[in-house]
Protein backbone atom coordinates (compact mmCIF):
# COMPACT_ATOMS: atom_id res chain seq x y z
CA UNK A 1 0.00 0.00 0.00
CA UNK A 2 2.91 2.14 1.10
CA UNK A 3 4.37 1.78 -2.18
CA UNK A 4 1.48 2.75 -4.57
CA UNK A 5 1.15 6.12 -2.00
CA UNK A 6 4.74 6.77 -2.69
CA UNK A 7 4.60 6.87 -6.49
CA UNK A 8 0.84 8.71 -6.49
CA UNK A 9 3.17 11.32 -4.94
CA UNK A 10 5.64 10.89 -7.06
CA UNK A 11 3.24 10.85 -10.09
CA UNK A 12 1.68 14.51 -8.76
CA UNK A 13 4.96 16.46 -8.08
CA UNK A 14 6.09 15.02 -12.24
CA UNK A 15 3.06 16.78 -13.59
CA UNK A 16 3.14 19.88 -14.77
CA UNK A 17 -0.64 20.59 -13.43
CA UNK A 18 1.58 20.67 -10.16
CA UNK A 19 3.39 23.27 -10.68
CA UNK A 20 -0.14 25.38 -11.44
CA UNK A 21 -1.45 24.58 -8.80
CA UNK A 22 1.24 25.21 -6.41
CA UNK A 23 1.82 28.70 -8.15
CA UNK A 24 -2.18 29.10 -7.69
CA UNK A 25 -1.27 28.93 -3.76
CA UNK A 26 1.61 31.10 -3.95
CA UNK A 27 -0.88 33.85 -5.26
CA UNK A 28 -3.12 33.17 -2.37
CA UNK A 29 -0.35 33.67 0.03
CA UNK A 30 1.32 36.24 -1.38
CA UNK A 31 -2.01 38.38 -1.70
CA UNK A 32 -2.52 37.48 1.93
CA UNK A 33 1.50 39.01 2.64
CA UNK A 34 0.42 42.08 0.80
CA UNK A 35 -3.12 42.82 0.87
CA UNK A 36 -4.28 42.01 4.00
CA UNK A 37 -3.60 44.91 6.42
CA UNK A 38 -4.66 43.94 10.50
CA UNK A 39 -2.09 46.59 11.84
CA UNK A 40 -3.30 49.36 11.14
CA UNK A 41 -4.92 50.25 14.42
CA UNK A 42 -1.93 49.11 15.97
CA UNK A 43 -1.68 49.31 19.66
CA UNK A 44 -5.70 50.42 19.84
CA UNK A 45 -7.33 47.72 18.82
CA UNK A 46 -7.59 44.99 21.85
CA UNK A 47 -7.75 41.38 21.84
CA UNK A 48 -11.18 40.80 21.32
CA UNK A 49 -11.60 42.96 18.29
CA UNK A 50 -8.35 41.55 16.96
CA UNK A 51 -9.77 38.30 17.54
CA UNK A 52 -12.76 39.03 15.52
CA UNK A 53 -10.86 40.61 13.16
CA UNK A 54 -9.16 37.12 12.41
CA UNK A 55 -12.37 35.55 12.58
CA UNK A 56 -13.61 37.43 9.96
CA UNK A 57 -10.79 37.57 7.87
CA UNK A 58 -10.39 33.57 7.97
CA UNK A 59 -14.22 33.11 7.42
CA UNK A 60 -14.00 35.38 4.44
CA UNK A 61 -11.06 33.96 3.10
CA UNK A 62 -13.14 30.54 3.42
CA UNK A 63 -15.66 31.58 2.10
CA UNK A 64 -14.14 32.90 -1.22
CA UNK A 65 -11.71 30.45 -1.63
CA UNK A 66 -13.06 27.14 -0.46
CA UNK A 67 -14.90 25.76 -3.65
CA UNK A 68 -11.93 27.37 -6.12
CA UNK A 69 -9.55 25.11 -3.58
CA UNK A 70 -11.45 21.69 -4.04
CA UNK A 71 -11.66 22.24 -7.77
CA UNK A 72 -7.61 22.92 -8.26
CA UNK A 73 -7.31 19.94 -5.85
CA UNK A 74 -9.57 17.98 -8.12
CA UNK A 75 -8.01 18.69 -11.40
CA UNK A 76 -4.57 17.92 -10.29
CA UNK A 77 -5.50 14.41 -9.52
CA UNK A 78 -8.18 13.51 -11.72
CA UNK A 79 -5.54 11.83 -14.14
CA UNK A 80 -4.26 9.48 -11.40
CA UNK A 81 -7.16 6.61 -12.05
CA UNK A 82 -7.30 7.17 -16.03
CA UNK A 83 -3.33 7.14 -16.19
CA UNK A 84 -2.98 3.79 -13.42
CA UNK A 85 -5.74 2.28 -16.07
CA UNK A 86 -3.61 2.24 -19.52
CA UNK A 87 -3.05 -0.45 -21.08
CA UNK A 88 0.69 -1.65 -20.37
CA UNK A 89 0.56 -0.17 -16.87
CA UNK A 90 -2.61 -1.63 -15.36
CA UNK A 91 -1.58 -5.31 -17.09
CA UNK A 92 1.83 -5.33 -14.94
CA UNK A 93 -0.01 -3.79 -11.35
CA UNK A 94 -2.61 -6.58 -11.15
CA UNK A 95 0.21 -8.80 -12.18
CA UNK A 96 1.69 -8.45 -8.85
CA UNK A 97 1.05 -9.91 -5.66
CA UNK A 98 -1.57 -7.07 -4.78
CA UNK A 99 -5.31 -7.54 -4.58
CA UNK A 100 -7.09 -5.19 -7.07
CA UNK A 101 -9.02 -3.33 -3.58
CA UNK A 102 -5.76 -2.56 -2.03
CA UNK A 103 -4.41 -1.19 -5.43
CA UNK A 104 -7.25 1.12 -5.86
CA UNK A 105 -7.39 2.43 -2.16
CA UNK A 106 -3.99 2.91 -2.50
CA UNK A 107 -4.25 5.45 -5.45
CA UNK A 108 -7.32 7.06 -3.50
CA UNK A 109 -5.23 7.64 -0.65
CA UNK A 110 -2.29 8.72 -2.25
CA UNK A 111 -4.31 10.93 -3.48
CA UNK A 112 -5.95 12.47 -0.59
CA UNK A 113 -3.03 12.36 1.36
CA UNK A 114 -1.12 14.67 -1.23
CA UNK A 115 -3.91 16.90 -1.15
CA UNK A 116 -3.71 17.02 2.77
CA UNK A 117 -0.48 17.86 2.64
CA UNK A 118 -1.10 20.82 0.05
CA UNK A 119 -3.35 21.96 2.69
CA UNK A 120 -0.90 21.46 5.53
CA UNK A 121 1.09 24.42 3.16
CA UNK A 122 -1.66 26.84 1.70
CA UNK A 123 -3.55 27.37 5.50
CA UNK A 124 -0.61 26.47 7.60
CA UNK A 125 1.12 29.28 5.18
CA UNK A 126 -2.04 31.65 5.84
CA UNK A 127 -2.21 30.48 9.24
CA UNK A 128 1.12 31.95 10.36
CA UNK A 129 1.15 35.19 8.25
CA UNK A 130 -2.15 35.92 9.84
CA UNK A 131 -0.84 35.13 13.33
CA UNK A 132 1.96 36.97 12.90
CA UNK A 133 0.03 40.10 11.39
CA UNK A 134 -2.65 40.31 14.07
CA UNK A 135 -0.62 38.45 16.84
CA UNK A 136 -3.65 36.65 17.88
CA UNK A 137 -2.82 32.48 17.64
CA UNK A 138 -6.24 30.79 16.49
CA UNK A 139 -5.45 27.45 15.97
CA UNK A 140 -9.53 26.48 14.86
CA UNK A 141 -8.32 28.33 11.70
CA UNK A 142 -5.92 25.06 11.14
CA UNK A 143 -9.32 22.87 11.56
CA UNK A 144 -9.73 24.05 7.70
CA UNK A 145 -7.03 21.45 6.69
CA UNK A 146 -8.74 18.80 7.71
CA UNK A 147 -12.84 19.89 6.63
CA UNK A 148 -10.94 20.58 3.19
CA UNK A 149 -9.13 17.37 3.05
CA UNK A 150 -12.30 15.49 3.73
CA UNK A 151 -14.66 17.63 0.95
CA UNK A 152 -11.65 16.32 -1.78
CA UNK A 153 -12.27 12.88 -0.46
CA UNK A 154 -15.70 13.16 -0.77
CA UNK A 155 -15.52 14.67 -3.97
CA UNK A 156 -12.96 12.62 -5.31
CA UNK A 157 -15.08 9.29 -4.92
CA UNK A 158 -16.58 10.46 -7.96
CA UNK A 159 -13.22 10.82 -9.77
CA UNK A 160 -12.39 7.56 -9.27
CA UNK A 161 -16.00 6.36 -10.33
CA UNK A 162 -16.00 8.41 -13.34
CA UNK A 163 -12.15 7.61 -13.95
CA UNK A 164 -12.51 3.57 -13.76
CA UNK A 165 -15.65 3.71 -15.91
CA UNK A 166 -14.88 6.58 -18.97
CA UNK A 167 -11.00 6.32 -18.48
CA UNK A 168 -11.31 9.98 -19.05
CA UNK A 169 -9.91 12.98 -16.87
CA UNK A 170 -11.96 15.73 -18.76
CA UNK A 171 -15.46 13.89 -17.93
CA UNK A 172 -14.33 13.74 -14.49
CA UNK A 173 -13.20 17.38 -14.12
CA UNK A 174 -16.57 18.37 -15.94
CA UNK A 175 -18.69 16.30 -13.92
CA UNK A 176 -17.09 17.84 -10.60
CA UNK A 177 -17.24 21.40 -12.29
CA UNK A 178 -21.09 20.94 -12.30
CA UNK A 179 -21.25 19.48 -8.83
CA UNK A 180 -19.35 22.27 -6.73
CA UNK A 181 -20.60 25.10 -8.87
CA UNK A 182 -24.02 24.35 -10.55
CA UNK A 183 -25.88 21.69 -8.56
CA UNK A 184 -24.77 21.44 -4.82
CA UNK A 185 -25.03 25.15 -4.32
CA UNK A 186 -28.44 25.13 -6.34
CA UNK A 187 -29.55 22.37 -3.61
CA UNK A 188 -28.33 23.96 -0.71
CA UNK A 189 -30.48 27.22 -1.01
CA UNK A 190 -33.66 25.02 -2.58
CA UNK A 191 -35.80 25.79 0.58
CA UNK A 192 -34.84 29.71 0.06
CA UNK A 193 -35.16 29.60 -3.08
CA UNK A 194 -36.49 26.94 -5.60
CA UNK A 195 -39.46 25.71 -3.01
CA UNK A 196 -40.28 29.89 -3.05
CA UNK A 197 -41.05 29.53 -6.99
CA UNK A 198 -42.26 25.79 -6.99
CA UNK A 199 -45.22 24.89 -4.92
CA UNK A 200 -45.58 21.23 -6.54
CA UNK A 201 -44.58 18.73 -3.38
CA UNK A 202 -43.59 15.99 -5.71
CA UNK A 203 -41.06 18.48 -7.31
CA UNK A 204 -40.02 19.52 -3.53
CA UNK A 205 -39.51 15.97 -2.61
CA UNK A 206 -37.50 15.38 -6.07
CA UNK A 207 -35.22 18.59 -5.06
CA UNK A 208 -34.86 17.18 -1.35
CA UNK A 209 -34.08 13.85 -2.22
CA UNK A 210 -31.27 15.26 -4.68
CA UNK A 211 -29.73 16.90 -1.76
CA UNK A 212 -29.62 14.25 0.68
CA UNK A 213 -28.26 12.43 -2.32
CA UNK A 214 -25.05 14.34 -3.02
CA UNK A 215 -22.57 15.40 -1.53
CA UNK A 216 -22.14 18.94 -0.07
CA UNK A 217 -18.74 20.23 -0.15
CA UNK A 218 -19.94 23.79 0.54
CA UNK A 219 -21.27 22.69 3.71
CA UNK A 220 -18.19 21.67 4.76
CA UNK A 221 -17.04 24.95 4.73
CA UNK A 222 -19.76 26.23 6.90
CA UNK A 223 -19.40 23.37 9.57
CA UNK A 224 -15.32 25.03 9.28
CA UNK A 225 -16.85 28.61 9.68
CA UNK A 226 -19.02 27.50 12.36
CA UNK A 227 -15.96 25.50 14.45
CA UNK A 228 -14.09 28.56 13.85
CA UNK A 229 -16.32 31.40 15.21
CA UNK A 230 -17.28 29.01 18.15
CA UNK A 231 -20.81 29.18 16.99
CA UNK A 232 -23.97 26.00 17.43
CA UNK A 233 -24.17 23.62 15.09
CA UNK A 234 -27.51 21.43 15.15
CA UNK A 235 -27.24 17.36 15.39
CA UNK A 236 -29.94 16.67 12.27
CA UNK A 237 -31.28 19.45 10.99
CA UNK A 238 -30.10 23.01 9.88
CA UNK A 239 -32.33 25.88 10.82
CA UNK A 240 -32.48 29.46 10.28
CA UNK A 241 -33.40 31.74 13.42
CA UNK A 242 -36.46 34.04 12.25
CA UNK A 243 -35.46 36.72 15.02
CA UNK A 244 -32.03 37.08 14.24
CA UNK A 245 -31.79 36.16 10.38
CA UNK A 246 -28.84 33.94 11.49
CA UNK A 247 -28.37 30.05 9.84
CA UNK A 248 -27.45 26.86 11.62
CA UNK A 249 -25.68 24.32 9.82
CA UNK A 250 -26.47 20.52 10.97
CA UNK A 251 -23.80 17.66 11.12
CA UNK A 252 -26.11 15.91 8.77
CA UNK A 253 -24.17 17.25 5.87
CA UNK A 254 -21.02 15.51 6.43
CA UNK A 255 -22.71 12.70 7.26
CA UNK A 256 -24.43 12.36 4.43
CA UNK A 257 -21.47 13.04 2.28
CA UNK A 258 -19.33 10.80 3.91
CA UNK A 259 -21.93 7.88 3.45
CA UNK A 260 -22.47 8.84 -0.16
CA UNK A 261 -18.02 8.41 -0.16
CA UNK A 262 -18.34 5.04 1.15
CA UNK A 263 -21.17 4.12 -1.17
CA UNK A 264 -18.90 5.60 -3.90
CA UNK A 265 -15.92 3.88 -3.25
CA UNK A 266 -17.92 0.47 -2.48
CA UNK A 267 -19.17 0.36 -5.82
CA UNK A 268 -15.58 1.69 -7.42
CA UNK A 269 -13.62 -1.64 -5.71
CA UNK A 270 -16.54 -3.64 -7.04
CA UNK A 271 -16.34 -2.49 -10.47
CA UNK A 272 -12.50 -2.79 -10.63
CA UNK A 273 -12.32 -5.94 -9.07
CA UNK A 274 -14.83 -7.61 -11.67
CA UNK A 275 -13.51 -5.26 -14.57
CA UNK A 276 -11.80 -7.40 -17.33
CA UNK A 277 -8.18 -5.43 -18.37
CA UNK B 1 2.08 -30.23 -8.90
CA UNK B 2 2.04 -28.36 -11.73
CA UNK B 3 3.58 -24.94 -12.60
CA UNK B 4 0.09 -24.17 -14.50
CA UNK B 5 -2.72 -26.08 -14.88
CA UNK B 6 -5.75 -25.00 -16.60
CA UNK B 7 -9.20 -27.08 -17.29
CA UNK B 8 -11.75 -26.22 -19.79
CA UNK B 9 -10.62 -22.82 -20.07
CA UNK B 10 -12.70 -20.59 -22.38
CA UNK B 11 -13.33 -16.95 -22.51
CA UNK B 12 -16.24 -15.15 -24.52
CA UNK B 13 -15.98 -11.50 -25.31
CA UNK B 14 -19.11 -9.55 -26.35
CA UNK B 15 -18.79 -6.99 -28.88
CA UNK B 16 -19.46 -3.33 -27.55
CA UNK B 17 -21.76 -2.36 -29.88
CA UNK B 18 -22.84 -5.19 -32.26
CA UNK B 19 -23.61 -7.22 -29.07
CA UNK B 20 -21.69 -10.01 -31.40
CA UNK B 21 -19.99 -13.02 -29.30
CA UNK B 22 -16.38 -13.76 -29.94
CA UNK B 23 -14.60 -16.43 -28.41
CA UNK B 24 -11.16 -15.89 -27.49
CA UNK B 25 -10.73 -19.51 -25.93
CA UNK B 26 -12.47 -22.69 -26.63
CA UNK B 27 -12.58 -25.27 -23.96
CA UNK B 28 -8.19 -24.75 -22.96
CA UNK B 29 -6.63 -27.53 -20.81
CA UNK B 30 -3.08 -27.81 -20.90
CA UNK B 31 -0.07 -27.81 -18.20
CA UNK B 32 3.25 -26.22 -17.87
CA UNK B 33 6.12 -28.29 -15.38
CA UNK B 34 8.63 -26.72 -13.86
CA UNK B 35 11.90 -25.78 -15.63
CA UNK B 36 10.50 -25.91 -18.57
CA UNK B 37 10.27 -22.91 -21.39
CA UNK B 38 6.37 -23.27 -22.83
CA UNK B 39 5.83 -21.14 -25.87
CA UNK B 40 2.72 -20.17 -27.16
CA UNK B 41 2.42 -19.86 -30.68
CA UNK B 42 -0.97 -18.45 -33.09
CA UNK B 43 -1.56 -15.71 -35.00
CA UNK B 44 -2.94 -12.35 -34.19
CA UNK B 45 -6.41 -12.94 -32.42
CA UNK B 46 -5.82 -16.28 -31.40
CA UNK B 47 -6.13 -16.04 -28.22
CA UNK B 48 -2.61 -15.80 -26.60
CA UNK B 49 -2.28 -12.64 -25.17
CA UNK B 50 -6.32 -13.54 -23.61
CA UNK B 51 -4.69 -16.80 -22.11
CA UNK B 52 -1.66 -14.76 -20.16
CA UNK B 53 -4.29 -12.81 -18.90
CA UNK B 54 -6.40 -14.82 -17.77
CA UNK B 55 -3.42 -17.12 -15.92
CA UNK B 56 -2.46 -13.44 -14.38
CA UNK B 57 -5.96 -12.51 -13.42
CA UNK B 58 -5.78 -9.62 -15.58
CA UNK B 59 -9.09 -11.27 -17.64
CA UNK B 60 -11.38 -13.54 -16.21
CA UNK B 61 -12.69 -16.44 -17.80
CA UNK B 62 -16.24 -17.46 -18.60
CA UNK B 63 -15.91 -20.80 -17.58
CA UNK B 64 -12.79 -22.89 -16.84
CA UNK B 65 -10.09 -22.99 -13.60
CA UNK B 66 -6.62 -21.87 -14.11
CA UNK B 67 -4.39 -22.70 -11.29
CA UNK B 68 -0.64 -21.50 -10.90
CA UNK B 69 1.33 -23.38 -8.48
CA UNK B 70 -2.00 -25.62 -7.47
CA UNK B 71 -3.87 -22.26 -6.30
CA UNK B 72 -6.62 -20.89 -8.25
CA UNK B 73 -5.41 -17.19 -10.02
CA UNK B 74 -8.53 -15.53 -8.48
CA UNK B 75 -6.31 -15.37 -5.26
CA UNK B 76 -3.61 -12.83 -5.78
CA UNK B 77 -0.56 -14.76 -3.24
CA UNK B 78 -0.87 -17.08 -6.37
CA UNK B 79 1.07 -14.96 -7.73
CA UNK B 80 3.46 -14.59 -5.35
CA UNK B 81 6.16 -16.24 -7.19
CA UNK B 82 5.33 -15.13 -10.35
CA UNK B 83 7.46 -12.38 -12.88
CA UNK B 84 6.01 -10.87 -15.90
CA UNK B 85 6.70 -8.73 -19.01
CA UNK B 86 3.61 -7.93 -20.51
CA UNK B 87 3.51 -7.09 -24.64
CA UNK B 88 3.86 -3.14 -25.17
CA UNK B 89 4.35 -2.48 -21.03
CA UNK B 90 4.26 1.25 -20.11
CA UNK B 91 6.53 2.21 -16.78
CA UNK B 92 5.85 5.72 -15.04
CA UNK B 93 7.70 7.85 -17.39
CA UNK B 94 9.14 10.32 -14.29
CA UNK B 95 10.53 7.56 -13.15
CA UNK B 96 14.43 6.23 -13.66
CA UNK B 97 15.71 2.89 -14.27
CA UNK B 98 16.81 2.27 -11.33
CA UNK B 99 13.46 3.43 -9.60
CA UNK B 100 11.30 1.35 -11.86
CA UNK B 101 13.09 -1.72 -10.54
CA UNK B 102 12.49 0.04 -6.73
CA UNK B 103 9.20 -0.08 -7.59
CA UNK B 104 7.81 -3.33 -8.87
CA UNK B 105 10.11 -4.87 -6.86
CA UNK B 106 7.97 -3.75 -3.93
CA UNK B 107 5.47 -4.08 -5.45
CA UNK B 108 6.15 -8.10 -5.71
CA UNK B 109 6.74 -8.19 -1.97
CA UNK B 110 10.57 -7.70 -1.95
CA UNK B 111 11.63 -5.71 1.23
CA UNK B 112 13.41 -2.47 1.14
CA UNK B 113 17.29 -3.63 2.07
CA UNK B 114 20.14 -3.68 0.58
CA UNK B 115 19.87 -7.55 -0.70
CA UNK B 116 16.97 -5.60 -2.90
CA UNK B 117 20.07 -2.98 -3.77
CA UNK B 118 22.31 -5.38 -5.25
CA UNK B 119 19.57 -7.68 -6.31
CA UNK B 120 18.75 -4.40 -8.79
CA UNK B 121 22.48 -4.05 -9.24
CA UNK B 122 22.92 -7.26 -10.44
CA UNK B 123 19.96 -6.90 -12.98
CA UNK B 124 21.02 -3.38 -14.14
CA UNK B 125 24.38 -4.99 -14.90
CA UNK B 126 22.96 -8.63 -16.56
CA UNK B 127 20.93 -6.08 -19.10
CA UNK B 128 23.45 -3.52 -19.36
CA UNK B 129 21.86 -0.65 -18.25
CA UNK B 130 24.54 0.32 -15.15
CA UNK B 131 25.24 3.12 -16.68
CA UNK B 132 21.33 4.52 -17.50
CA UNK B 133 20.31 3.47 -13.77
CA UNK B 134 19.74 7.60 -13.22
CA UNK B 135 18.61 8.23 -16.25
CA UNK B 136 14.47 8.54 -16.38
CA UNK B 137 13.04 6.38 -18.38
CA UNK B 138 11.21 8.36 -21.24
CA UNK B 139 14.78 8.93 -22.41
CA UNK B 140 15.64 4.58 -23.16
CA UNK B 141 15.20 3.57 -26.63
CA UNK B 142 12.72 0.77 -26.94
CA UNK B 143 15.55 -1.74 -26.97
CA UNK B 144 16.67 -0.50 -23.47
CA UNK B 145 12.79 -0.34 -22.40
CA UNK B 146 12.10 -4.19 -23.52
CA UNK B 147 15.44 -5.27 -21.13
CA UNK B 148 14.22 -3.74 -18.80
CA UNK B 149 11.25 -4.92 -18.56
CA UNK B 150 12.55 -8.19 -18.37
CA UNK B 151 14.77 -6.97 -15.57
CA UNK B 152 11.54 -6.02 -13.68
CA UNK B 153 9.77 -9.65 -14.55
CA UNK B 154 13.32 -11.61 -13.19
CA UNK B 155 13.84 -8.57 -10.48
CA UNK B 156 12.05 -10.76 -7.39
CA UNK B 157 13.66 -14.31 -8.91
CA UNK B 158 10.08 -15.94 -9.56
CA UNK B 159 10.01 -19.14 -10.28
CA UNK B 160 7.37 -18.42 -13.41
CA UNK B 161 8.49 -15.35 -15.77
CA UNK B 162 5.33 -14.71 -17.93
CA UNK B 163 7.05 -13.05 -21.10
CA UNK B 164 4.58 -11.54 -23.88
CA UNK B 165 7.02 -10.64 -27.32
CA UNK B 166 9.97 -10.25 -25.08
CA UNK B 167 12.37 -8.85 -27.76
CA UNK B 168 9.91 -7.42 -29.55
CA UNK B 169 11.94 -3.87 -30.95
CA UNK B 170 15.17 -5.39 -29.65
CA UNK B 171 18.37 -5.63 -32.19
CA UNK B 172 19.73 -8.97 -33.49
CA UNK B 173 22.31 -8.66 -30.58
CA UNK B 174 20.29 -8.13 -28.00
CA UNK B 175 17.82 -11.01 -28.74
CA UNK B 176 20.85 -12.94 -28.83
CA UNK B 177 21.73 -11.34 -25.21
CA UNK B 178 17.84 -12.45 -23.89
CA UNK B 179 17.93 -15.39 -25.52
CA UNK B 180 21.30 -16.47 -23.51
CA UNK B 181 19.42 -15.03 -20.26
CA UNK B 182 16.77 -17.16 -20.80
CA UNK B 183 18.71 -20.21 -20.69
CA UNK B 184 20.57 -19.23 -17.55
CA UNK B 185 17.06 -18.65 -16.18
CA UNK B 186 16.46 -22.24 -17.42
CA UNK B 187 19.37 -23.59 -16.08
CA UNK B 188 18.43 -22.41 -12.38
CA UNK B 189 15.35 -24.52 -12.61
CA UNK B 190 12.80 -21.90 -13.23
CA UNK B 191 9.56 -22.13 -15.49
CA UNK B 192 9.28 -19.75 -18.52
CA UNK B 193 5.54 -18.87 -20.46
CA UNK B 194 6.78 -17.12 -23.60
CA UNK B 195 4.78 -15.70 -25.79
CA UNK B 196 6.24 -15.01 -29.22
CA UNK B 197 5.73 -14.35 -33.28
CA UNK B 198 9.46 -14.94 -33.46
CA UNK B 199 8.97 -18.68 -34.65
CA UNK B 200 12.91 -19.18 -35.25
CA UNK B 201 13.77 -17.76 -31.37
CA UNK B 202 10.58 -19.80 -30.16
CA UNK B 203 12.43 -22.95 -32.00
CA UNK B 204 15.40 -22.49 -30.35
CA UNK B 205 14.60 -21.63 -26.96
CA UNK B 206 11.34 -23.64 -26.20
CA UNK B 207 11.60 -27.11 -25.04
CA UNK B 208 7.65 -27.39 -25.34
CA UNK B 209 4.89 -25.13 -27.33
CA UNK B 210 1.49 -25.02 -27.95
CA UNK B 211 -0.14 -23.62 -31.43
CA UNK B 212 -3.58 -21.63 -30.75
CA UNK B 213 -6.06 -20.90 -33.67
CA UNK B 214 -9.40 -19.09 -33.20
CA UNK B 215 -8.91 -19.87 -29.64
CA UNK B 216 -8.63 -23.27 -29.86
CA UNK B 217 -5.42 -25.37 -29.05
CA UNK B 218 -4.62 -27.24 -32.44
CA UNK B 219 -1.52 -28.40 -31.38
CA UNK B 220 0.95 -29.43 -28.81
CA UNK B 221 3.98 -30.98 -27.99
CA UNK B 222 8.07 -31.15 -27.58
CA UNK B 223 9.17 -28.90 -30.13
CA UNK B 224 11.37 -31.92 -31.39
CA UNK B 225 8.48 -34.35 -31.46
CA UNK B 226 6.35 -31.75 -33.58
CA UNK B 227 9.26 -30.77 -36.13
CA UNK B 228 9.95 -34.69 -37.39
CA UNK B 229 7.58 -34.43 -40.32
CA UNK B 230 6.06 -37.72 -39.93
CA UNK B 231 6.28 -40.49 -42.52
CA UNK B 232 8.93 -38.29 -44.86
CA UNK B 233 12.12 -40.19 -44.96
CA UNK B 234 15.28 -39.34 -47.38
CA UNK B 235 17.20 -42.71 -48.61
CA UNK B 236 21.32 -41.72 -49.61
CA UNK B 237 22.95 -44.22 -51.72
CA UNK B 238 26.56 -44.62 -52.17
CA UNK B 239 26.08 -45.24 -55.95
CA UNK B 240 24.02 -43.47 -58.53
CA UNK B 241 20.91 -45.26 -59.03
CA UNK B 242 19.68 -47.05 -62.46
CA UNK B 243 17.21 -46.32 -64.68
CA UNK B 244 16.26 -49.96 -63.83
CA UNK B 245 15.96 -49.49 -60.19
CA UNK B 246 14.21 -46.04 -60.82
CA UNK B 247 11.34 -47.74 -62.56
CA UNK B 248 10.89 -50.25 -59.84
CA UNK B 249 11.03 -47.78 -56.84
CA UNK B 250 8.56 -45.68 -58.59
CA UNK B 251 6.18 -49.00 -58.93
CA UNK B 252 6.66 -49.39 -55.00
CA UNK B 253 6.07 -45.64 -54.39
CA UNK B 254 4.63 -43.61 -57.32
CA UNK B 255 4.52 -40.68 -55.60
CA UNK B 256 8.44 -40.98 -54.21
CA UNK B 257 10.82 -38.05 -55.60
CA UNK B 258 14.35 -39.62 -57.31
CA UNK B 259 17.54 -38.24 -57.72
CA UNK B 260 21.29 -39.31 -58.81
CA UNK B 261 22.13 -40.49 -55.48
CA UNK B 262 18.34 -39.70 -53.32
CA UNK B 263 14.80 -41.45 -52.88
CA UNK B 264 12.52 -39.15 -50.74
CA UNK B 265 9.26 -40.87 -49.62
CA UNK B 266 6.20 -39.95 -47.83
CA UNK B 267 4.50 -43.17 -48.51
CA UNK B 268 5.05 -45.03 -44.44
CA UNK B 269 7.11 -47.11 -43.17
CA UNK B 270 6.08 -50.11 -45.63
CA UNK B 271 6.67 -48.64 -48.49
CA UNK B 272 10.40 -47.47 -46.90
CA UNK B 273 11.17 -51.33 -45.85
CA UNK B 274 10.15 -52.24 -49.62
CA UNK B 275 12.17 -49.47 -50.99
CA UNK B 276 15.07 -50.92 -49.40
CA UNK B 277 14.58 -54.46 -49.64
CA UNK B 278 14.83 -53.65 -53.47
CA UNK B 279 17.58 -51.74 -53.47
CA UNK B 280 19.70 -54.12 -51.08
CA UNK B 281 18.51 -57.35 -53.68
CA UNK B 282 19.93 -55.49 -56.24
CA UNK B 283 23.04 -54.90 -54.43
CA UNK B 284 22.76 -51.07 -53.80
CA UNK B 285 24.53 -50.00 -51.48
CA UNK B 286 22.96 -47.64 -48.54
CA UNK B 287 24.55 -44.80 -47.27
CA UNK B 288 21.83 -43.55 -44.68
CA UNK B 289 18.25 -43.38 -44.26
CA UNK B 290 16.78 -40.13 -42.40
CA UNK B 291 13.27 -39.06 -41.15
CA UNK B 292 13.31 -35.45 -42.93
CA UNK B 293 12.70 -32.39 -40.06
CA UNK B 294 10.31 -29.76 -40.93
CA UNK B 295 11.40 -25.82 -39.02
CA UNK B 296 8.51 -24.78 -36.72
CA UNK B 297 7.56 -22.09 -39.01
CA UNK B 298 7.06 -24.64 -41.62
CA UNK B 299 4.84 -26.65 -39.22
CA UNK B 300 2.87 -23.51 -38.00
CA UNK B 301 1.98 -22.42 -41.02
CA UNK B 302 0.98 -25.83 -42.33
CA UNK B 303 -1.07 -26.60 -39.35
CA UNK B 304 -2.67 -22.80 -39.26
CA UNK B 305 -3.48 -23.29 -43.05
CA UNK B 306 -5.11 -26.78 -42.31
CA UNK B 307 -6.84 -25.53 -39.15
CA UNK B 308 -8.22 -22.57 -41.74
CA UNK B 309 -9.23 -25.03 -44.32
CA UNK B 310 -10.92 -27.02 -41.73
Amino acid sequence: MLTIIQNTFREALAKKIFIGYYIFYAIVILIMIFLVNMDSVEGVMSLADSKMLVHQVETGFLTISWNLIIFFSLISTASFIPSMLEKGTIDLLISKPISRPMILISKYLGAVLFVFLSMVFLMGSIWLILSLKSGYWDPTFLLSILWLTLAFAVMYSIVVIIGLTTQSTVVAILVNFFLIFVLCPLLSVREAVIFSLVTNETVKFVFDFLYYLFPKPGEFRDITTSLINGEQINMWKSSVNAETSTFTISWLSPISSALFCLVMMAYSIYYFTKKDY
Amino acid sequence: MHVIETQNLSKEYTAKFSKQKVNALNDFSFNVEQGEIFGLLGPNGAGKTTLIKILLAITFPTSGSAKLFGTDVGNHKAKTKVGYLPENHKFPSYLTGEQVLNYYGQLSGMKQGSDMSKRIDEMLGLMNLTQWRKTKIKKYSKGMMQKLGLAQAMLSEPDLIFLDEPTDGVDPIGRKEIRDILAQIKAKGKTIFLNSHLLSEVEMICDRVAILNKGDLIKEGNVDDLTKAENIFAIHTVEPLSMELKQKVLGIDPGAGIGEREINTEAGIDKLNGIIDSLRSNGVMIQTVNQKTSTLEELFINVIKKDNTN
